[in-house]
Formats: structure tokens, sequence, C-alpha cells
């Protein structure tokens, strides 16, 4: 992790410059007369750029009758984990019961003990403090605390804890490290009950940057509320790509939030093997409906995919493949696809079809590259194709994947006509559920740790 | 007609995939600890404390529906809830208690099961480590479905209660009367028996428990009242095991005047009295609640503390992905299970600190309950209506004063 190098030899030369927000908290206020006017309570930020600035300090006073007040942040003169000197008097400050703007996002009540995304880590966490920097007169929120460290500070353990770690061991992982993330990398989750958006949106491309996998898991850790309103937030692409890697539930969860249009849009985009397994499991007037929303050409292949029974080739192909004329130039073809757009990234094989759509033959890319561009794609085809019916079994289909060392397999229907594929990742998730069944020794738990 | 019909179908299709959470959760409140409780109430003072279980089922209902709707509303547990509202602070304190009041509630499961072992003429050295071996290869080997219906399952065997209810041929018409028409006698024993059996009802590790495992399930807001049901369902079930045990020992033990300390000595006088059957139900009953609630207090406590302090939770991920989980679960039903295994280890003052500790939590836990619910930010329109705040504080107030009083009783004793 570059930032945290970087963050620690900058804040050898420039200590003092950062200051953690539990330090602040509770700390006294005092007013141009040198008058105690309350205990800091809460900073409003401005989630304008990547790092949010302050710009109002919530104090409070009183006990059990709490009250407070919003102070502009141009009206403090000096500010210091002691104490918070202001440049006005007491009596210019109002005092009332609630501090609650709903809009506005709060360290205290919106960020810190609250859940967050950590879009470098593609893990949901708690933050247990926040790293703020001084730039000019303001603040700025530069990282957030995540380690037992920031845990032990906020329990007011943390000096004790450092002694005590420091007889054992001077050099110990906890005392050198800062688990310190970049708040460029935090996605925060509190939800504006207005408007019931998300409060800050970090910039989509955080999020593009992760694995579907990674993603679909990161929202399996979040909560209903956050699900919908982090999901309402992205694009349809980014939706297609969560909606593939979740579980049937939180897909139909999701769904119901959605209006019309934006689930046809979802399942536009989604690839079509995924999308029959969500529909296949709704109930049927429901199939209808969402079928009748789509695109006629792509809901008319979905219905047809549908209809195939769920452990045949027919129900485990997807209709996403290459498929050209055989009399086709190739470098008509190489020019095709490098034109299309891909809802998934597609095997590596092209397959040649006559004019009623019969297969034909079958090629690769790198026998595309290699052959004369101006031959027709024919030429370049293996000398021998191999495929499945629509209703082979998985177990014939796995059984000529390894058999002939295939990524993917055409499957056809009775009159030789070219209906679908299959690639080798959706036989695989067949055969590890089968495994897991069997053997219950598998864990499949792909979650990575870069840290 | 026809449509009538199904959907009352489609409904009892929705309850049965609600169901769960409020049953599991009120059941496991009948374990070791609560059997010796209610068997104690029923030898000592017969019939005459069976009108306060009415109050009791009220009060659970009260309590653990506000815990469903949180659960339900927010999606959090309560854990989350308490550390995003109140600080970190008060969740430290407040999980260091609940582990430790939980882990001498497991000690005493343990003790169960220990009872059980000898009732059964099986060495408590065998038994008792097979129980803790199957106890964490359930929760660290199973998925939250599969294992919420080994619980259920657990839940039917309480059945056994009810029949050795029958088998000792009580006087309905008596048990009827006294559930109905408060008896109040001014003694301190009665006093101090009575704060006992309410005390044993409402603990805080079931507050906990229950909105955490209303979110893992990912109950929806329309399918709520069936969830209300659940809760409701629940809290009668395990009154209505807890009356039986009363009236078997009332019944027996109680016209003969046998006193008895603990739940073992309850199955054992009721062997002449009552028959080998009702024995025999008696004790397994006794095995089948400490077993239930030794699966469930360790893992109650590993999903607040990690819920609560931020650590990754849950069964479905791997050792290394979640340390903090594995080590608190692994820790309390081991300590659990070798402190009984020590020879010459004494009971009664576990049993007393469990209770203790207990009884400072809880008004901790109503109270942020309290107000989370009434959290206008947090529950929008789901916050409790007046008449229901009225019932609910009254109940807390009632409680918290219960609490208090048996924290003090415990230790002036």
């Amino acid at each position: 992790m570059n930032n945290q190098i970087n963050l620690n030899s900058i804040k050898k030369e420039a200590s003092g410059m950062f200051i953690y927000f539990s330090r602040l908290m509770d700390s006294e206020v005092i007013d141009k007369n040198g008058c105690l006017v309350g205990t800091i309570y809460d900073i409003v930020v401005k989630p304008t750029e990547v790092y949010p600035q302050s710009s109002i300090l919530v104090i409070r006073r009183g006990f059990p009758n709490r009250k407070y007040a919003a102070i502009n942040w141009a009206d403090i003169s000096e500010l210091t984990e002691k104490e918070t000197r202001l440049k006005i008097s007491q009596s210019e400050i109002k005092f009332k019961e609630d501090h609650n703007n709903k809009e506005e996002l709060t360290l205290r009540r919106d960020i810190l003990d609250q859940q967050v995304v950590d879009t470098h880590n593609h893990k949901v966490i708690r933050i247990n403090d926040i790293h703020l920097l001084f730039v000019e007169h303001s603040l700025m929120v530069a990282h957030v605390d995540i380690s037992t460290r920031g845990l032990l500070r906020r329990l007011g353990f943390e000096r004790i804890a450092d002694f005590l770690v420091g007889l054992v061991n001077k050099n110990a992982d906890y005392l050198r490290k800062e688990q310190l993330i970049s708040w460029k990398y935090i996605q925060p989750l509190s939800i504006n009950p207005a408007s019931m958006t998300i409060k800050v949106n970090v910039p989509e491309k955080q999020f593009s940057n992760i694995p579907a996998a990674d993603l679909g898991d990161i929202f399996l850790d979040l909560n209903i509320k956050q699900q919908v309103t982090l999901f309402k937030s992205f694009d349809a692409r980014t939706q297609a790509r969560i909606f593939s890697h979740i579980d049937f539930k939180t897909q139909k969860l999701l769904i119901e939030e959605l209006n019309d249009k934006q689930i046809v849009e979802i399942l536009n985009n989604a690839p079509s093997d995924e999308v029959t397994d969500f529909l296949e499991r709704l109930p049927k007037e429901k199939t209808e409906r969402y079928l009748g929303l789509m695109e006629s050409k792509y809901s008319k292949r979905l219905s047809q995919l549908l209809g195939y029974s769920n452990d045949s080739a027919g129900g485990l192909m997807t209709t996403e493949y290459l498929a050209f004329l055989k009399n086709t130039p190739i470098e008509s073809v190489l020019a095709q696809i490098k034109e299309r757009v891909f809802k998934t990234e597609p095997a590596q094989f092209v397959y040649i079809v006559d004019e009623n759509n019969r297969l034909v033959g079958c090629t690769n890319f790198r026998r595309l590259m290699l052959a004369p561009p101006q031959e027709p794609l024919e030429k370049a085809a293996f000398p021998k194709i191999y495929f499945v019916q629509i209703n082979s079994s998985v177990k014939e289909v796995a059984y000529l994947m390894e058999k002939y060392k295939y990524y993917a397999i055409p499957v056809v229907d009775d009159n030789h006509i070219l209906q679908g594929i299959i690639t080798v990742d959706d036989i695989l998730s067949q055969l590890i559920s089968f495994a897991w069944r069997r053997l219950k020794k598998i864990k499949i738990i792909p979650k990575s740790k870069s840290t | 007609m026809k449509k009538k019909i199904i959907s009352f179908k489609a409904k009892m299709l929705i309850f049965l995939a609600v169901m769960g959470p409020g049953i599991i959760t009120a059941n496991v409140d009948n374990d070791a600890g609560g059997i010796t409780t209610y068997s104690v109430a029923g030898a000592h003072f017969g019939y005459s404390l069976i009108w306060s279980f009415v109050p009791i089922i009220v009060a659970l209902i009260v309590i653990q529906e506000m815990c469903s709707r949180m659960a339900v509303v927010t999606g959090k547990g309560l854990a989350d809830l308490i550390r995003e509202e109140f600080g970190v602070r008060v969740t430290f304190y407040a999980m260091t208690v609940l582990m430790f009041s939980n882990l001498f509630n497991t000690i005493s499961e343990f003790a169960g099961i220990a009872a059980s072992a000898e009732l059964f003429g099986i060495s408590k050295y065998i038994l008792v480590p097979l129980c803790a071996v199957f106890v964490w290869w359930l929760i660290v080997k199973g998925t939250y479905k599969s294992v919420e219906k080994v619980f259920l399952l657990a839940c039917v065997f309480y059945v056994s209660y009810i029949l050795s209810g029958y088998l000792s041929k009580p006087n309905w018409n008596e048990v009827a009367r006294s559930s109905v028409m408060p008896v109040f006698e001014f003694n301190k024993a009665y006093i101090l028996m009575l704060i006992g059996v309410v005390g044993t009802t409402i603990a805080p590790w079931m507050q906990f428990y229950q909105q955490s495992s209303v979110v893992e399930k990912g109950i929806k807001l329309e399918n709520y009242k069936y969830s209300k049901l659940d809760v409701i369902i629940g809290s009668f079930l395990v009154n209505i095991v807890a009356i039986f045990i009363v009236v078997v020992c009332a019944n027996t033990l109680f016209t003969h005047g046998i006193r008895i300390e603990s739940a073992k000595d309850a199955a054992l006088a009721l062997k002449p009295l009552a028959g080998n059957y009702c024995f025999y139900l008696f004790a397994f009953g006794l095995l089948n609640a400490s077993v239930f609630s030794a699966c469930i207090l360790p893992l109650s406590t590993a999903y607040s503390v990690c819920e609560g302090m931020g650590w990754e939770v849950g069964v479905n991920r791997r050792f290394r992905e979640a340390p903090q989980f594995y080590t608190l679960y692994t820790a309390i039903i081991f300590i659990g299970a070798a402190v009984i295994l020590l020879p010459g280890v004494k009971l009664v003052p576990i049993m007393l600190l469990s209770q203790a500790t207990n009884g400072i939590l809880l008004p901790f836990v109503l109270i942020f309950m309290l107000l989370l619910v009434n959290n206008k930010r947090l529950m929008g329109t789901y916050t409790n209506s007046r008449l229901y705040n009225f019932i609910s504080i009254f109940v807390v107030v009632a409680m918290i004063s219960l609490s208090v009083f048996l924290f003090f009783a415990v230790f002036l004793h």
C-alpha cells in the first residue's frame, strides 16, 4: 500500500499537521473573552472535493438537557487538541435542542463508528477513528483508522497499551504500522433520509476497478437499506455486474426496489445465463412481465433458454457468442470483433455457420490472426468440430470439454442449428456445487486480502 | 372462496419462511438455569407461582418484538446500533459485561449437561467434551439455514416436559385457576423465588441474539407481521413449557414436601413418585435444553461482540478472515466445558455471578433499546406508539427494578 508509506514519511516531517478526530471530540471550546461555551460534539464537512473540508463546528453543553450550537468555521480563531478558541463571544452563539440537519455529512453521526466500503481492499469496515489534516485554516478528512490501536485510543487506553506492547516488543507491528486508509478509497454508507441516496458518492471509477465477484461479496456484507441505496447510485453497467454476482434473495430484493425501466436496463445488460437463472426462480407471472418489458429480440432468446432444464446443456448455455457466415472474409470478421461491445469477456472462439445458421466449424482468435486476411472464414477453421446437443447432460458436456481441452463448447439443436455456447466457468460452478454436496470439504470463499 | 384458501396457504408459507428467530430465542430461555429455577419454584411453592407466567409472557413479547422491529426496519443488529448511536466506549463496556455474563451462562449450560449425564448414568467426562465438540462443529460447519433447522428441531424436544407434565397427572382445574388468580405470599423466600422466575426469563443476550438472527434472515418490512407472530408464538411456547415444569414438580415434590436444590435433584426425586418415564423425559428435557443453549450462547456472544467492535462476523468465513469471531466462539465453549470438568468446582457462585452480570447489563440494554426504537432517524414511522411506549416503559421499569433487587438480594444473601 503505497499511500501508507508516503504518509509515514510526510508525517515525520510535519507532525502536528494531523490530528485524530477522537482527540478533538469533547474538548473544550472557549469564546473570545475566555469563557467556556461548551465542548466539541461534531464537525460538519463539505463533501464537494475528494477530501471533504470542515465547514461547521457543532458544540454542545449541559447534561442531561443537552443543547447544541453550530459555529461557522470562520469564527474559530485557533483549534488544538487541548481547546478551541472562538473569535466571537458567548452571547452571539445560539443553542438549540436539536442539531440534526439531515442533509449534511457530519463526522460523528455519519462516519465515526459507522460501516463504510473500503474500495481499496474490497471490504466493508467499521471506522474507529478519523485522521484529519490541517490545511490552511480548516480541517480535511485525510484518512480513516480501522486499527485496534484506534479502538484503544477511543477507549482511552492507547498510552497504556502502547507502553505494554513496547515492553514486550519495541518493533511490534502494532506500534509501527498505522492502519490508515486514504479517504479517496472510502465510500460512506450514510443515507440521506430526504432523498434516500448515499450522501457522498465515491467516483464510480473506484468501483469499476473492483472485480465483479468481489463487488458481489462487498454487497452481501451490507444491510438491506445500504444495499438498495448504494445499488441505486450505480450506473446500469455496474448494476448488471453486481447483479450477476449476488444470490437470488438479494437479487429479488433489489429488483423489487427499482422501477420497470431500471429493471429492464439491468436485465438487458447482464449476461443471459445469469438472467435466466434469476428469471427461472421468479413466479411465472413476474417472469412473463419482465420478458415483455425487455428488448423483444433478447427476451425471445431468454424465454427460449428458460424452457431448457437446469442441468442440461440448454439450461447452462449463454447466447453471447461470436458466429459468422462461413464465406465472410477473415479481415471483416476481425474488424467486427473489434467493434462489438460485450457484456462479458467472450471465450476465444469464433463459430462458423451457414446461411441457415447451422454450425459448420469453429476457430479461435489465434488462427484468425495468422490466416491470410482475404480468405473466407471457413479456411481458418479447426479440422474437426465438437459440439453438444441441447438436451445433453452436464456430465457429458464436462467430459467433452475436459477431453478436448476446450474453454467453450457450442450447443446445437436437432437441426444442427447453433443455439449457444457453454463456457468452462459455467461447467466449473456446476461441478463445484456437485463436489460441495459430496465432499463438503471445499469452501468457496474467494475473498482476497490485499493488506 | 378458493382464492381465500390459497391466500391462507400463501400466508402459512410466508410464516414458515419467516419463523425461527423468535421461537428459538424464546425457547433457549428454558435453559439449564431456567429449568432449575422452575423446578425449585414448583417443588417449594406448588402452584402458587404459576400466575406470574402471564405477565412474563406480556413482558417477553413487548421486549422481543421491539428487537424484531428494529432488525427489520434498520437491517442492523442491536450491537451495531448501540455502537453507531452511542459510540465505542459504551459499546465496549456493554460487550465486556455481555461476554462475561454469557460465559457464566454457558458454564451453567455445561453444568446442566453434566447433571443429565449423571442422571443417565454416563460419565460427565465423556458427555461434556462430546457435547462441546458437537456444539463447535455444528456452527463452524453449518450454514445459517441448516443450523436454524437443527435449532427448531431442538425446540420440538421441549415437548418432553409437557409429556412429563401429563404423566404426573396434575389437577388441571387447579392449574388453570392458579394461572389466572394471583396469590401473593408476603415472605422473603416467596418474593426471592418470584424475582428468580421473572429474572431468568428475560436475559440481555436474548435481545442481541434475536435481533442479529432476524437481520441474518433478511426479513422484509412487508413480512414484518409474520415476524411479530413468530415472537408471540415463541413467548407463549416457552412459558407453557415452563408452566409444565412447575406443574410436574408441584404435583409430585411439593405434595410430598420434598426440598430440592437443582434440576437434577428434581429428576431424581421424580423417579419414585411419577415413574421411570417421567424421570427419563425430565432428564432428556434437561439435556436437550442444555445442549441447545450451549450452542446459542457462545454463538450469540461472538456475533454481538464482533458486530459491536467492528470485526468480521460470520460462520461462513474462514478463521483467517474472522479471527476474533472464531477465537471468542471457541474460547467460550472451551472454558464453559473445561470449568465443569475441573474437580471440586462449585457451581453456585458461578450461577450467582451469571445472574449478577445479567442484572447489571439488562437495565442498560433495555434503556438503549427504548432510546433506539424511538429514534425517528432510525425507525421512521416504525417508532413505538404512545400506548406501546407506555407499556414498554412500564415493563422496562419493572424489569430493571426486579434485576436491581435480584442483584442486591444475591449479594446480601
